[in-house]
């Protein structure tokens, strides 16, 4: 099961477009549960999801993993990502 | 008889109405609740609609809307919201609770007192806040329907009530949404922002009684945390200096550095920074002269979710000659915002 990198990107202070402040995460996919390894499973095969229309501010999520050889890579709104993948993201100045 | 009550938000009444645990008859009368509460929403912008013309013709509206009402919910460090209802918010033991309260209180008077509009939407809608949101949580956002607050993590950021001028950033969301309805991509995401930044900075000038002088300009002074204020970080944004080595996010400063793509926090900087001079070229209160002009700007004409920045500056100069003759310093300071940032 592949490891995925997590960056949380936006929200008012624009975590991951500033120079100054990241938010990164990684999971191993064997650490999380059956349902949610089901549900990062279904978010790359729908790939990436725009962010709700009338939300501002909001996070968003970069998750890639290594799938076959090839690196994927989704962006989705932090409504859909499990409480795992959330979680495992820690804020830091850069 | 069905009934209904709108206290109880539209997300909730459409997360009911899909509740496999809820009978089909439940179920449907959350559907009919979330549809009525959408359907009344128009009837009372209508309203508005009335009142403002009646209001023209110097007569008096049968049915004045009312001042929105302001709800607070603690989300009590989970993120599903809206969080428990705080009954009496204006009281609060929670200083969070209260504060963002208080803050969202002054936001609604400072559009009506100012701009003459009843809430975000215009007609009186509630304006609703979650507060606690999440553990550690450093942001600040809308949804749509709601403000919602984290309450930092003690490093980067400190609770996000803080700043008077991050609440009224979030609920300018709303009345963006409400009106001109910029998108949050390319440049109109940039304006989006912008318009957050401009009317939060200009409602926490009008709630220190600062003139443009005495203003420092900055947005979310009072959530930087200990962490980043070790590193000389002071701000998030600063619509004086957007580059500035001060600001957690930097931003360019003319529309030249503007590239596809360019997150809306980042471009927001060069409409902020046109705005910024034109104000200390004007002088005075930010909210009287200029805000009239961004605020008719805003909600003056039909929605345009894709406006580049050029329309909006060329929006501004045209508003400007119409509203403020035959004075012609405004106007000039106006152009020569936009002029500076390459617009």
């Amino acid at each position: 099961m592949p490891k995925l990198s997590i960056e949380r990107l936006g929200g008012i202070a624009g975590f991951g477009v500033s120079p100054n402040i990241k938010s990164e995460g990684e999971v191993e996919s064997s650490d999380l549960s059956p349902e949610d390894q089901a549900k990062v499973e279904k978010l790359f095969e729908g790939g990436s999801v725009p962010p709700v229309k009338n939300t501002n501010d909001v996070f968003n999520y970069r998750i890639t993993r290594q799938k076959d050889g090839r690196s994927q890579t989704i962006q989705v709104p932090e409504s859909l990502v499990p409480a795992a993948l959330v979680s495992s993201v820690k804020d830091t100045l850069r | 008889m069905a009934c209904f009550c709108q206290i109880i938000p539209d997300e909730v009444l459409k997360r009911f109405s899909r509740d496999p645990k809820l009978t089909a008859a439940q179920r449907k009368h959350f559907a009919n609740a979330a549809r009525l509460g959408t359907e009344i929403r128009k009837l009372r912008k209508q309203a508005g609609k009335v009142t403002a013309v009646t209001a023209s013709m110097g007569l008096v509206a049968g049915v004045v809307p009312a001042a929105p009402a302001i709800t607070l919910s603690d989300c009590q460090h989970n993120q599903t919201l809206p969080g428990v209802p705080v009954a009496d918010p204006a009281n609060s033991a929670d200083d969070t609770t209260k504060r963002a309260f208080v803050e969202t209180s002054a936001v609604a008077d400072f559009y009506k007192s100012v701009f003459g509009r009843n809430s975000i939407d215009g007609a009186g809608i509630t304006m609703a806040s979650s507060v606690h949101y999440g553990t550690n949580f450093n942001n600040a956002f809308w949804n749509g329907s709601r403000m919602t607050y984290g309450d930092g993590d003690n490093n980067i950021f400190i609770d996000f009530t803080n700043s008077t001028d991050v609440i009224a950033h979030e609920l300018t969301h709303g009345v963006t949404q409400y009106s001109l309805q910029l998108s949050y991509t390319s440049e109109a995401g940039g304006l989006n922002e912008h318009m957050s930044d401009a009317f939060g900075s200009m409602f926490r000038q009008w709630r220190a009684k600062q003139d443009v002088t005495q203003a420092d300009w900055l947005i979310g002074k009072e959530i930087i945390g200990p962490g980043a204020a070790e590193r000389g970080f002071t701000c998030l944004r600063d619509l004086a200096s957007p580059g500035a080595a001060h600001c957690l996010t930097p931003q360019p400063v003319r529309f030249a550095d503007f590239q596809t793509g360019m997150d809306p926090h980042i471009s927001s900087g060069i409409p902020n920074l046109a705005f910024f001079t034109a104000a200390k070229a004007i002088g005075g209160n930010s909210w009287e002269a200029l805000g009239q002009i961004w605020y008719k700007a805003l909600t003056g004409s039909d929605p345009s979710p894709n406006m580049s920045m050029q329309t909006f500056a060329n929006l501004t100069r045209q508003l400007a000659a119409q509203m403020t003759p035959p004075n012609a310093s405004v106007a000039n300071a106006i152009d020569a915002g936009w002029t500076a940032v390459g617009l």
